[in-house]
């Protein structure tokens, strides 16, 4: 089995803030690649810098030294408008509170991110609808965010995360707002259409039983990133 | 507080919309007070402890009735008083109010020759010694420089006198010393010789019980009455009450604007914290006791708001008693306001409009805020949702407070505060249509903007989507934009009946008059000027007024206007006439007179049929009416009769002004300069027809310069009522903004985003300030300008104000949105931090 082509390079990334007078290291010289197609999950404790590390590498966020790499591209060395363009070709983001947008419909909280990268109309709606139909939801497509529970807000921000085709997905504790067993579904409805479509899935939880469905395991500790979990294809 | 603390800019732009409310309203009041008490104590100092007074027709009464009430009836408490008004050269060209007493009779009456208001012993020498001696205020002498012995010159009517200042009044506080402001004394006789009134008297003043009044006025001449002295300054109060009124009316309504604005911030403070006061009810606080605490948070911002509108209420104050007063001496009486009044009832007033204003603003959010369930928070889609069910039900309260202000309007026709309150109340009811308009018009602009694509979509959706906020901050604009537009169209529409009714008044070329003293009194010019301007070369004819006021039996003084017609007037001058322009006056000839419009409606005289009874030199006349004419000279009303018919009843040789007629093919220009030097010596103003034209509207500006700022106040309050509802909508916004932004939106497209979304708002309001601006135009105009004034005005639509209403309102709303997204672009860490927390 070949090794999968890296999609995204960590190189020497450390991110500090200052507190008053007292500099907290978040992240201190992190190292890690990812490959494309690959499923990552990142454990730790709270506070330990694993949403920080997730807002660098969707460009969120610029780290204090280090470059991170997506692609053939440094994204950290980028303006603030390349990187929200380039966000918006290679990146799908999914939060803990889903984060929908409640003045659209489930149909254009999806339609936005294909919409943003300039697909067309007919081909944003149709990928749109293929998503809703594929997380359970194209019967409420019309429907506005707040009629719809949890586990249903967060398909709908996993078909929206996917629907631009970014190679890229992170997902900030997806499971994080939900009970376990609809946590359980959302996460194995995410994960099997990042298999299905290709997709390197980067996911930051502190469930062992979301970060078990990962390729690789890695946990943050102290600022450093280290390895922990190595699952080999069956 | 800490809460507000916490957001210093909505709590400085709420405590700010309370103190500009309260200030407007302040400095009107003060205004009001300021001219009303200078003209109360001026009126006092004059008429002192007299309890009746007799008077005459236009030239007074001749002095033997003084005599033959003091030596033959033995009447004893009487005082005759000559008075009059001249313009004192020196003094600024300030008007002064002269009054002729005689001191011996005066002792019960006036308080200017006793110890306290006292002039000093070596004065009173001079005052019976000299020739045209005054005493005048220490207070105005000191404020020009005035030192006694000095000769000052002083313009009656076309006449120049010269007076000699003998001694000052000296007053012991600071309230007699401003009854005391711009009033001369002197004695009767260089009164009589001032005002050419030889042997005459203005009036005798009387301090008599009701039966020895009674008996008095049995033995009088039937062309002298005898009235009670209150009824003079009565008579004044009523007379400013409209205008003070109006005034009131428009500042309360930039209060009104500000409680929009004070609503939005308490609403958006009290949706921020529902997640604590849910725990606090958890914790056992009582729903009572919560809204207790957002009453008395916003009750603490609108007194601060309302102190510090109290501050500047007074600087402001400042110039609206200038505004005020110089109305009111340009269209009502002479009155010098030199210090600013701040009574404790002002100071009342404005603490408890800020405060109360603050209050009735927090109720419903307060209430609000006691339903917020113990721990849980309410989503904001689900209070969204609860206003959304609510838009149905508020517009049917709107039609029913819109049908509740109309029939108010409708039914109370004698009342000006009814009709306000009924505009106040339409007004209010209009604003509750808002929500469900705002739902109809976003839904059109999405389908419109959503071809654009779906920012277009989303902004629509997103002032839809925020109801509890865009409502009321569209609300605020549109009443502001509103007020504007019904303010604007009001006085274009006045402007130009008043300047249509100028050039169908104003026939002749030249207009010949001494300077006018102060609205509402009469000025005489020597009748002898009539035939020096008539016998000038290029004179074709002239026409000769006498402007007087007269006693009338039931409707107490009435200015008459006695005119020789050269020209027939225009028919439309007419609101209602028997016949044509000819017949009229040929009735006007023949003994009827012409009331004006606003006479017709303050005495309810019927269109065709009615009479006027007037006290003339012969006793009570009915004069029959045989027109109605437009006016907008004087909101009083006048009675226009022929010159000859007046001498007839009145002797009064005297005249006022002339208008000539330029002959065809003369110079008009070269004979104006001929008037003017035939009349050099006089002290008269020759003006050109365009000239007086121009003068009647420069006093019309004037009189609308303070409703025209207040308007502007309102705009002012309004747009930042706006900001702060941007504010708040963009505060809460900041995670949806930074999803938008993780989705790939860039920096441009969210202000374009932003910018649609406040544009949207800002043109809703627009729109709706259209149709209710109208609205309001035509109630200002209809109703409140009639009621008020009695001048029928005619609908000037001034179309280019609603262009401007809707740029106004867009801009206001776009420049609102820049502080937030300035907010955002320096806040993309918080943006980040946002999406991760609720």
């Amino acid at each position: 089995m070949s090794q999968p082509q890296t999609l995204i390079r960590i190189a020497h990334v450390s991110k500090r803030y200052q507190e008053g007078d007292r500099e907290r290291v978040v992240l201190a010289d992190v190292e890690a690649a990812f490959g494309a197609g690959e499923h990552i999950a990142i454990v730790g404790r709270s506070g330990s810098g694993k949403s920080t590390l997730l807002n660098l590498l969707a460009g969120l966020d610029l780290p204090s030294a280090g470059e991170i790499w997506i692609g053939g591209d440094c994204i950290s060395r980028f303006s603030d408008r390349a990187r929200t363009l380039f966000r918006r070709d290679h990146i799908g983001f999914i939060f803990q509170f889903f984060n929908l947008i409640s003045t659209l419909t489930v149909r254009e909280n999806v339609v936005l991110t294909a919409e943003l990268s300039g697909w067309k109309p007919p081909a944003a709606r149709a990928q749109t609808d293929r998503l809703l139909d594929a997380v359970g939801l194209l019967d409420r497509a019309q429907t506005f965010p707040d009629k719809l529970s949890g586990g249903e807000q967060q398909r709908v921000a996993i078909a929206r995360a996917l629907c631009a085709d970014p190679p890229l997905i992170l997902a900030d504790e997806p499971t994080g707002n939900l009970d376990a067993d609809t946590g359980a579904q959302v996460m194995g409805l995410l994960t099997a259409l990042a298999r299905e479509r290709g997709k390197t899935l980067i996911v930051v939880t502190h469930s062992s039983e979301v970060s078990a469905l990962a390729d690789r395991i890695f946990r943050l500790d102290h600022g450093r990133l280290l390895e922990v979990a190595h699952r080999h294809p069956a | 507080m800490r809460d507000a603390l916490r957001r210093p800019w909505l709590t400085g732009l709420l405590v700010v919309s309370v103190a500009l409310g309260v200030a407007v309203v302040v400095a009107i009041d003060m205004a009001n007070e300021s001219a009303s008490r200078a003209f109360a104590l001026s009126t006092e100092a004059v008429v002192g402890k007299a309890t009746h007074q007799i008077r005459g027709g236009p030239n007074g009464l001749d002095e033997t009735v003084y005599r033959d009430l003091r030596v033959i009836d033995g009447y004893r408490a009487s005082a005759p008083v000559v008075e009059g008004y001249g313009i004192a050269v020196e003094l600024g060209r300030q008007t002064v109010h002269v009054i002729g007493v005689d001191p011996f009779a005066e002792a019960p009456f006036r308080t200017y020759f006793n110890s306290t208001t006292s002039a000093p012993l070596d004065a009173l020498t001079g005052f019976f010694t000299q020739p045209g001696a005054v005493l005048m205020s220490a207070d105005s002498a000191a404020r020009f420089g005035v030192k006694v012995g000095d000769a000052l010159t002083l313009d009656v009517g076309s006449q120049r006198r010269q007076a000699v200042v003998v001694g000052f009044l000296q007053s012991p506080n600071e309230v007699s010393g401003r009854a005391l402001e711009g009033l001369w004394l002197t004695d009767i006789a260089t009164a009589q010789e001032f005002f050419a009134m030889a042997g005459r008297l203005s009036r005798i003043d009387l301090i008599a019980t009701a039966s020895a009044a009674e008996a008095i006025a049995a033995r009088l001449p039937p062309n002298l009455t005898l009235a009670p002295a209150s009824e003079q300054s009565n008579t004044v109060a009523q007379i400013t009450a409209a205008f003070q009124l109006n005034l009131t009316a428009f500042s309360l309504l930039a209060l009104l604007v500000g409680t929009f604005l004070i609503y939005n911030t308490v609403t958006f403070s009290v949706v921020q914290r529902r997640q604590v006061f849910g725990i606090m009810r958890s914790l056992g606080v009582t729903g009572a006791q919560i809204f207790g605490l957002v009453l008395m948070e916003s009750a603490l911002l609108g007194a601060l708001g309302a102190a510090l509108g109290l501050g500047l209420g007074v600087l402001l104050g400042r110039t609206t008693v200038q505004l005020v007063t110089q109305t009111i001496n340009d269209l009502y009486f002479n009155v010098t306001v030199n210090s600013i009044d701040v009574t404790w009832l002002t100071v009342i007033k404005g603490i408890a409009l800020g405060i109360g204003a603050a209050l009735l603003a927090a109720v419903a959010p307060a209430a609000e805020a006691t339903t917020a369930p113990a721990v849980a928070t309410l989503q904001r889609s689900s209070l969204e949702e609860r206003v959304r069910q609510l838009v149905p039900r508020l517009a049917l309260a709107g039609v029913l407070l819109v049908a509740g202000g109309a029939a108010l309007i409708a039914f109370i026709q004698t009342s000006v505060v009814a009709s306000f309150a009924g505009l106040f109340i339409g007004l209010i009811g209009v604003v509750l249509w808002v929500p469900a308009i705002t739902v109809g018009l976003m839904r059109l602009a999405a389908v419109g903007l959503g071809r654009a694509g779906l920012t277009g979509r989303m902004a629509a959706r997103t002032v839809t989507g925020a109801l509890s906020r865009t409502a009321v901050a569209i609300a605020a604009l549109m009443v502001a934009v509103s007020v504007t537009i019904g303010v604007t169209v009001m006085i274009a529409s006045f402007r130009t009946t008043v300047g249509h009714w100028l050039d169908q008044t104003l026939l002749a070329d030249i207009y010949i008059s001494p300077p006018q003293a102060t609205a509402n009194r009469s000025v005489t010019m020597e009748p002898a000027l009539a035939e020096r301007i008539r016998a000038v070369p290029g004179v074709a004819e002239v026409e000769v007024y006498r402007n007087v006021v007269v006693d009338a039996p039931a409707l107490g003084a009435v200015r008459v206007s006695a005119v020789t017609v050269a020209h027939a007037r225009d028919a439309g001058l007419y609101r209602y006439a028997a016949g044509t322009p000819g017949e009229t006056w040929q009735a006007v000839e023949g003994g009827a007179v012409v009331v004006t419009e606003p006479f017709a409606n303050h005495h309810h005289l019927p269109p065709s049929g009615g009479a006027v009874t007037l006290l003339t030199d012969q006793g009570p006349h009915t004069f029959p009416v045989a027109a109605i004419s437009y006016d907008y000279s004087s909101d009083q009303g006048i009675v226009l009769m022929s010159l000859n018919v007046y001498r007839r009843y009145w002797n009064d040789p005297e005249i006022s002004s002339v208008a000539a007629f330029v002959s065809a093919g003369a110079n008009r220009e070269m004979v104006e300069d001929a008037v003017r030097a035939a009349l050099a010596g006089s002290v008269v103003v020759v003006r050109g027809n365009k000239a007086l034209r121009d003068a009647a509207l420069v006093v019309f500006d004037r009189t609308f310069a303070i409703t025209a700022a207040l308007r502007w106040v309102a705009v002012i309050v309004a747009f930042i009522g706006v900001v702060s509802a941007t504010m708040a909508l963009q505060l809460e916004r900041t995670r949806e903004l930074g999803v938008l932004s993780a989705a790939g939106m860039t920096l441009a497209q969210l202000w374009r985003l932003t910018l649609l979304e406040t544009g949207l708002m800002g043109a809703t309001a627009g729109l709706l300030s259209m149709p209710t601006g109208l609205a309001l135009a035509a109630v200002l105009i209809y109703v409140i300008n009639l009621r008020s004034f009695g001048w029928t005005i005619f609908f000037a639509p001034a179309p280019e104000v609603y262009l401007e209403a809707l740029a106004l309102s867009v801009a206001a709303a776009l420049l609102a949105a820049v502080y937030p997204m300035r907010r955002l672009m320096h806040a993309s860490r918080e943006t980040t931090a946002a999406l991760r927390s609720e």
